[in-house]
């Protein structure tokens, strides 16, 4: 059991973590699965760390759908067992940054609100990784309006974003503005309760956490400014990365030759070289995101190999697992449509 | 039937009157037809194309929400789609090609921009923008087709309809009147030839009784 009650246990931690990476799909095995059917997906999966997610959804689901969902409930099932083995910070660090299932199940709940959804329907689409207990995420899903889900997350971090957020939903009647706020909540948060002078491991995972905003920001700018539409790019700027503020990120937004150059002279210059190269040669964002995501896995796991007992580890399996249940629902999905092999291997991230 | 018709001279002057404007009928209808057949051809071709980008369109669609679907997950792309408040909207109007009644079809709201869609952009990957776009522009496409592809129908039925009046006119009614009227003809000339020889009779008759008072008289 735990070495250490009250303080963070980070050895205890990067084992149970290192083992757990091991035991992730490698490249054999996704290449196993792309030359399967869907039907054959599923069955693999029985056989594998999956086994239990598919045979206690196998009567309410099949097809696809079963591999989605036994994948989801497997996810949240791991980073439960995260928040069980870590003690003290190391707890908090890793709640934090799981709060992101938080977020993806408050948008989850609002828009089935919005559409008047079946309650079961929201149910089965939430992903209960994050910090708000069942129950929570229960009497959310009963909620009959969406000011009723607003009032009952007033006490969370989200609280004050979402109250401002309700205004502009009452004007518009559009989600974007509540949905938004969630997600800049989630980002404002994962930064903040850190000690004025960390560790150099938990200084590392900072800049870890300060990239993927600044990654999330340029893909946000990215997609506004392609897009076409007359929007401020300040108002989707999420603050606290560390290449941008608000008024840089919407200058540079206006001549995107400009942005990337701007970022590969930045710190991540390097680091995103193959994405930038991704961007100018490609029409659309979608091969940059995916190098996007390939780089922050990298960078992640370059953090780990130098600072093995921070929580780096932790959050480079957390980045590792979720992009292995990317990649098998990729795979799934991907047969299910008809995609060709190669289609489907362009997709997948490895690392 | 031509039989059925009385041979009087009135008759034929109706049925001569009615043969003049099935003849002119006849000819405009000919007419419209062979316009209807042109302006059908002009539709027909633009249909083939929107046929053909429709379909280019949807299978450009149909990969984009599948590459979401795979890799942001059905869940994902479904919340997407829910948070979308404002739904296209179609309004019908018509207008006349050669007497035709075609529709219209003007969209709004169909194309929308990244914070028209309702979905937060913080929280969302572009692979659900290529795919929202993609089938924005797959209902602008249906949109369209549906309204050539009325419209090519509405010209068919027309063409089809006019095209039954012409054979009517020319293998049904032309004959029978043209029947009729060469009865009734010939019924009047033979009615005019037992006119005539009716006539005769009698002059031939009053002249023997003439001959035969004469022969009486001369007699006596």
């Amino acid at each position: 059991m735990n070495a250490t009650v009250g303080s963070a246990n980070y050895s205890y931690v990067s084992a149970r973590v290192r083992s757990r990476r091991a035991a992730l799909f490698d490249e054999n095995d996704y290449r196993k699965l792309i030359r399967m059917g869907p039907g054959e997906i599923a069955r693999f999966m029985e056989e594998t760390e999956y086994e239990t997610e598919m045979n206690a959804l196998g009567s309410r689901y099949d097809g696809v759908d079963l591999i989605e969902y036994a994948l989801n409930e497997n996810l949240a099932k791991h980073f439960d067992d995260l928040l069980r083995f870590a003690d003290g910070q190391l707890n908090e660090y890793i709640a934090s940054y799981l709060r992101k299932f938080d977020a993806w199940n408050i948008k989850t709940i609002i828009r089935g609100v919005y559409t008047d959804s079946e309650t079961q329907e929201i149910q089965d689409d939430l992903i209960r990784a994050g910090e708000f207990s069942d129950a929570m995420l229960d009497r959310l899903v009963e909620s009959t309006s969406i000011e009723s889900v607003v009032e009952q997350l007033s006490k969370t971090l989200y609280g004050s974003a979402l109250a401002e957020a309700y205004e502009v939903y009452e004007e518009t009647g559009v989600l974007v503005a509540l949905e938004n706020a969630v997600d800049r909540a989630f980002y404002s948060d994962m930064l903040g309760g850190f000690p004025r002078e960390p560790s150099e491991g938990t200084a590392m995972y900072v800049q870890l956490l300060r990239a993927e905003i600044d990654f999330r920001n340029v893909r946000n700018a990215l997609r506004l400014a392609r897009s076409g539409a007359e929007i401020d790019p300040s108002e989707y700027f999420i603050p606290d990365g560390r290449l941008f503020d608000a008024d840089q990120l919407r200058q540079l937004t206006q001549n995107p030759d400009q942005l990337t150059e701007y970022l590969r002279d930045s710190t991540y210059g390097r680091d995103l070289s193959e994405a930038l190269d991704e961007l100018e040669s490609a029409d659309g964002l979608i091969d940059f995101e995916r190098a996007l995501e390939k780089a922050l896995l990298e960078y992640a796991d370059t953090m780990t190999n130098r600072f093995p007992l921070s929580i780096c580890p932790v959050i480079a399996y957390i980045r590792a697992k979720e992009r292995e249940v990317d990649n098998i629902r990729a795979i799934a999905r991907g047969k299910q449509a008809g995609l060709s092999t190669d289609e489907i291997e362009e997709e997948l991230v490895i690392v | 039937m031509a039989t059925d018709v009385k041979p009087t001279r009135k008759n034929l002057m109706a049925i001569e009157d009615r043969i003049e404007l099935s003849e002119r009928g006849h000819d405009t209808l000919e007419q419209k037809r062979d316009g209807l057949i042109m302006e059908f051809m002009d539709i027909l071709d633009q249909a083939q194309d929107v046929r053909s980008d429709l379909s280019g369109v949807y299978d450009d669609a149909q990969r984009k929400i599948n590459m979401a679907r795979a890799m942001d997950g059905d869940i994902a792309v479904r919340g997407a789609a829910a948070a979308l408040k404002e739904h296209p909207e179609i309004v019908t109007q018509s207008k006349n090609i050669m007497g035709v009644v075609v529709p219209e079809i003007e969209s709004t709201k169909v194309k929308k921009s990244l914070d028209e869609r309702g979905y937060g952009v913080v929280g969302t990957s572009a692979r659900i923008d290529e795919a929202a776009g993609a089938y924005e522009d797959l209902i602008e496409q249906i949109i369209l087709a549906a309204e050539v592809e009325t419209a090519m129908k509405k010209m068919l039925e027309e063409i089809e309809t006019t095209k039954r009046r012409v054979n009517a006119l020319e293998f049904k009614l032309l004959p029978d009147l043209y029947e009729s009227q060469e009865y009734i003809e010939q019924k009047l000339e033979e009615q005019e030839r037992e006119e005539i020889f009716r006539l005769k009779k009698i002059k031939n008759k009053k002249e023997e009784e003439e001959d035969d008072a004469v022969a009486v008289e001369s007699v006596a």
